[in-house]
């Protein structure tokens, strides 16, 4: 079904084409959420508040095929609310965000703790810009450049040069921390 | 770029996701939340949607220090409302003006579903509500009983 028919049917109040629309974008929003370096607690705030404003607006989105890049342009925006309430430029609470798992958690999740670690650290220790693009990139059936572009507030021509040198750091660094173990 | 290259990339890439998706994946109530968000879904009502707000521009925040508390406003088809929310000690105090004047009668409503505050808007449209309670909320007014209720975007009280 395409976005149009989903959405029509979500605003006559059919439930299965909503959880559709949720389930195909709640990644995506969530990661924009945390590309803008809140904790859990306010992602989840903005990702309340980001589908409470798709209900209001059901019906009235006016270039259905483009939701995706509605819904990060409006996640983006919840962020920046948050960032401004809570009066700070990042959240003091950093260390839920991109830190790496440790190795308990790794072990948990039965996750390859060496491989799996060093990879993670590496990508914890990228700069802000390269952690927030991969963040996003990060997220399910991976986003379009329109939806990073809306989603960071970024350029679309600057997303492909950005991607390839944040994944080329991060490869070196993720060698030599393999080659140091 | 080689496809190479691009091949590498969208390795890495892949490997990042299955990982996120472990150490960082949507929480479930923040899915649950979403999935019953279409239960607000305006069926008769119309949206006053949020024009302006105090807190989101920095000039006003550094003048409104003193006296006045967060300003908002919204605007639908044919009804705005102006609000200013104060904190006192006992919770939240909403001031409003509907414009143009009307007598109306008003509900609170939190994301939970529940009622907040109830009051009505004086002739000349003036209204005065007291939350005990803060949250996600927005107003529904409800003016003449023929004319479709207006309800206001979804905003943070305080």
């Amino acid at each position: 079904m395409t976005l149009s028919e989903l959405l029509s049917r979500a605003a006559a109040g059919d439930q299965a084409a909503w959880n559709a629309i949720v389930d195909r974008f709640s990644s995506l929003v969530w990661a924009t959420a945390r590309a803008h370096r809140l904790s859990r607690d306010d992602a989840a705030d903005v990702a309340q508040t980001t589908w409470l404003r798709l209900v209001e607006h059901l019906g009235r989105i006016r270039e259905p095929e483009r939701l995706g890049a509605w819904l990060a342009t409006t996640a983006r925006h919840e962020s920046l609310r948050v960032i401004r309430r809570t009066g700070r430029e990042q959240p003091t609470d950093e260390s839920d965000l991109f830190e790496a798992p440790d190795d308990e958690t790794l072990d948990r999740h039965l996750l390859d703790l060496e491989r799996d670690g060093s990879l993670w650290r590496a990508f914890a220790a990228l700069s802000d810009r390269c952690k927030s693009l991969l963040r996003l990139l990060m997220a399910e059936d991976e986003p379009t450049y329109e939806e990073v572009g809306a989603a960071l507030g970024m350029p679309v021509g600057a997303i492909g040069p950005t991607r390839m040198r944040c994944l080329d750091r991060l490869r070196s660094t993720t060698e030599i921390a393999q080659l140091g173990a | 770029m080689s496809d190479d290259q691009s091949d590498h990339e969208a390795e890495l890439l892949g490997e990042l996701r299955r990982l996120a998706r472990t150490v960082d994946p949507v929480p479930e109530d923040v899915t649950a939340f979403a999935r019953a968000a279409l239960g607000w879904r305006r069926v008769d009502s119309e949206l006053a949607e949020l024009l302006a707000d105090s807190r989101l521009d920095t000039e006003s925040l550094a003048r409104s220090e003193g006296d006045s508390g967060r300003l908002l406003s919204f605007r639908a088809a044919d009804l705005e409302l102006d609000l200013e929310l104060r904190e006192t000690d006992r919770g939240i105090v909403i001031l409003g003006q509907l414009a143009p004047a009307t007598p109306a009668q008003l509900d609170v409503q939190r994301d939970d579903r529940a009622t907040l505050a109830t009051g009505s808007a004086d002739d000349v449209g003036r209204f005065r509500l007291e939350l005990t309670e803060r949250g996600r909320v927005r107003l529904v007014v409800r003016r003449d009983p023929h004319a479709a209720p207006v309800e206001t975007s979804w905003f943070d009280a305080p």
